[in-house]
């Protein structure tokens, strides 16, 4: 068993497996571990460093300096400016998400089975096996009562109220504490993030790791992909270390993320019309109540609800988020003495975020420097679902006795009072009139039967290539309208049982 | 131009009567950390917006002065102002910095515990080697 770290200049490191994994998050780690639990010797290569709960920071500072790829500077490129925030370490996102497990509707399946060929009932099936395993194997459960926190008290009471479907939320998280930490990495270790299970899990079955190694080429032997290449990167310091070369002799599996796996295989020569194309996203945006009494939102779960009642129509998925007062200082609006008299009512806030499912297609694209650069502009449809869905947020807030409500849009008052909600229902239609994220990405490297309209069958190899298989997200060729970490789990594990299934399975089946 | 960020920062974050202001924390500090650990996009970005902060007063309170000899009246004015400009770009570029001192103020300790807040734990950086 070994972990390699950063090494300086020097000599080259190389090393041989039978499978090469690239990257160890939601896609990449549980495709490892099912490929060392069929007894395949596995390589994962991270670019970021691996870090346990005890090096996990606690400020918002520590967490884009240690965990979020590229400090939170990848943004969209299009009308406004986004951010995509991704984790950059070993279990990439999973460390920093909040861990939120939700089984791949049916209604995807046919979908994907309609639009792109790929999918349908089998597939579902087995996703669905696959997700039983995850859930067991991952402690999923609901935060439990003493943990759940104010704020996602009242969003439950809110929405029942209100009389629309809501839960709490199931999680990969095993006896929560409630330390409201979970963007920072939950250094309590009850999340379940891959790097404390499913990572060292290859490591324990005489696989590899390698982090801190951001992989720069697939390459290939012929049409075959045979390994990768990349130079080591010091995580503190940003200079580049020993360069390293990860033999290949069955397959190399790419999980780099959605906005960097389609880069990946664009810098490796990898040809097809697809790569890049249809992008998709969750675009988020939060509303902030406020309450008499005071919430105290970072004590209790950061994501303890969520509704999928407008999933289908308009098109929203609602959810309860605890933020940091030293994120919170930031995003609320004003500046000066307002801001300061503003922040006076941080303990007396609640908010609460509507994630979009937006039908809006774009492109992942790679930049000179290497950077990927994400081509992004929400239509207009996708924009009076996204204010819809703020909407909704509002109205929770106001039947779950908030004072006001803050939605944060530029052209907006600050402060809505419970009487003038429906004034959002008029607001500007302008992405740049908001401050979202874009958290839930799909897409770059999709899948489906049309090699002119896919990257990927629906296996995840990668059309005309042999051995190069891609895992993460990158091919979910549309979006799901639900947290996707179980989707693109089960999926990774999916396509690595399909690797090393016997041949009389194969065909039995 | 940490100086010029410092000044942006402090007059977005000033000291009131009831919570301490960024110049009260350990700000000089968090900005060589910033200066050091951060991405380069991201410090050009914040540069930028620092910049744009000192050189817009003309555009929002119709001074032809560099905000930093401004009145504090008047600097308050143009604080807010800057931050809801009709400019997309310039609205972005001032928001980072606005979010960048937001992380150094609630992050302190006597900011923190005026929310009855315990103070963070370390920010270790460490790694498995």
């Amino acid at each position: 068993m070994s972990h390699v770290a950063f090494q300086p200049r020097g000599r080259e490191v190389a090393l041989e497996a039978d499978y090469v994994v690239v990257g160890s998050g939601a896609g990449g780690a549980p495709a490892a571990v099912t490929l060392a639990r069929a007894g395949a010797k596995v390589a994962i290569v991270e670019a970021g460093p691996w870090r346990d709960p005890a090096d996990y920071p606690s400020s918002v500072y520590g967490a884009m300096r240690d965990m979020i790829d590229a400090w939170g500077s990848n943004f969209t490129r299009g009308r406004a400016y986004w951010p995509i925030i991704q984790g950059s370490l070993v279990g990439g996102t999973t460390v920093i998400n909040s861990a939120i497990a939700v089984r791949t509707p049916a209604d995807i399946f046919e979908k994907w089975e309609r639009a792109h060929g790929v999918g349908g009932a089998s597939m579902a099936e087995a996703v669905w096996r696959i997700q039983d395993d995850l859930e067991r194997e991952l402690c999923v459960e609901e935060a439990p009562t003493p943990a759940r926190g104010n704020s996602n008290l009242l969003a439950k009471k809110a929405a029942d109220a209100l009389g629309f479907e809501n839960h709490y939320l199931l999680r990969y998280i095993k006896g929560c504490v409630g330390s409201g930490q979970c963007l920072q990495g939950c250094r309590e270790d009850r999340k379940q993030s891959l790097n404390r299970n499913y990572v060292p899990e290859v490591l324990e079955r005489g696989g590899d790791v390698l982090s801190c190694a951001p992989v720069e080429r697939v390459l290939f032997e012929g049409n075959r992909a045979v390994g990768v290449r990349g130079r080591f990167r010091n995580p503190q310091t940003r200079e580049g270390g020993a360069d390293f070369v990860v033999r290949a002799k069955k397959g190399v599996l790419v999980a780099a993320s959605v906005t960097r796996s389609a880069p990946l295989l664009m810098a490796s020569g990898v040809q097809s019309r697809a790569l890049g194309k249809h992008f998709r996203a969750h675009p988020g945006t939060p509303v902030f109540g406020v309450y008499d009494d005071p919430i105290d939102m970072n004590t209790g779960a950061t994501q303890g609800w969520a509704s999928v009642a407008y999933r289908d129509e308009p098109g929203f998925k609602l959810e309860t988020l605890s933020l940091p007062l030293d994120m919170v200082a930031g995003r609320l609006s004003g500046s000066g003495q307002l801001l300061m008299d503003r922040l006076m009512e941080f303990r007396h806030l609640a908010i609460w975020v509507q994630a979009c499912r937006a039908e809006t297609v774009g492109e992942v694209r790679r930049t000179i420097t290497g950077r990927p650069a994400v081509h992004y502009t929400l239509g207009r449809e996708d924009m009076l679902r996204f204010r819809e869905g703020m909407y909704q947020i509002a109205r929770m807030h106001v039947a779950a006795g908030a004072r006001a409500v803050l939605p944060g849009i530029f052209g907006m008052p600050y402060r809505l009072e419970p009487d003038q909600i429906d004034q959002l229902r008029e607001a500007p239609l302008d992405p740049r009139a908001y401050v979202a994220i874009l958290s839930h990405l799909f897409g770059g490297c999709v899948m489906g039967a049309d090699p002119s309209r896919s990257v990927c069958d629906g296996r995840g190899r990668v059309h005309g290539y042999e051995g190069l298989v891609v895992v993460d997200a990158s091919v979910i060729p549309t979006n799901l309208g639900v947290n996707p970490q179980h989707t693109i789990m089960a999926l990774a594990r999916l396509f690595a049982e399909q690797l090393v299934e016997r041949p009389a399975a194969r065909a039995a089946a | 131009m940490i100086w010029l960020i410092k000044f942006a920062m402090c007059a977005m974050m000033p000291r009131t009567e009831k919570l301490p202001g960024i110049g009260d924390t350990d700000l000089d500090g968090f900005l060589r950390r910033l200066r050091r650990d951060s991405d380069f996009l991201y410090w050009l970005g914040l540069a930028l917006g620092a910049w744009l902060f000192a050189v817009t007063p003309l555009f929002t309170v119709w001074v032809p002065l560099p905000a930093f000899f401004l009145p504090k009246k008047l600097l308050d004015r143009h604080t807010e102002r800057v931050l809801s400009s009709r400019i997309y770009l310039i609205r972005q570029a001032v928001f980072l910095v606005r979010l960048s001192a937001g992380m150094c103020w609630g992050a302190d300790p006597t900011v923190r515990a005026k929310f009855a807040m315990s103070p963070y734990g370390t920010d270790p950086g460490t790694f498995r080697s």
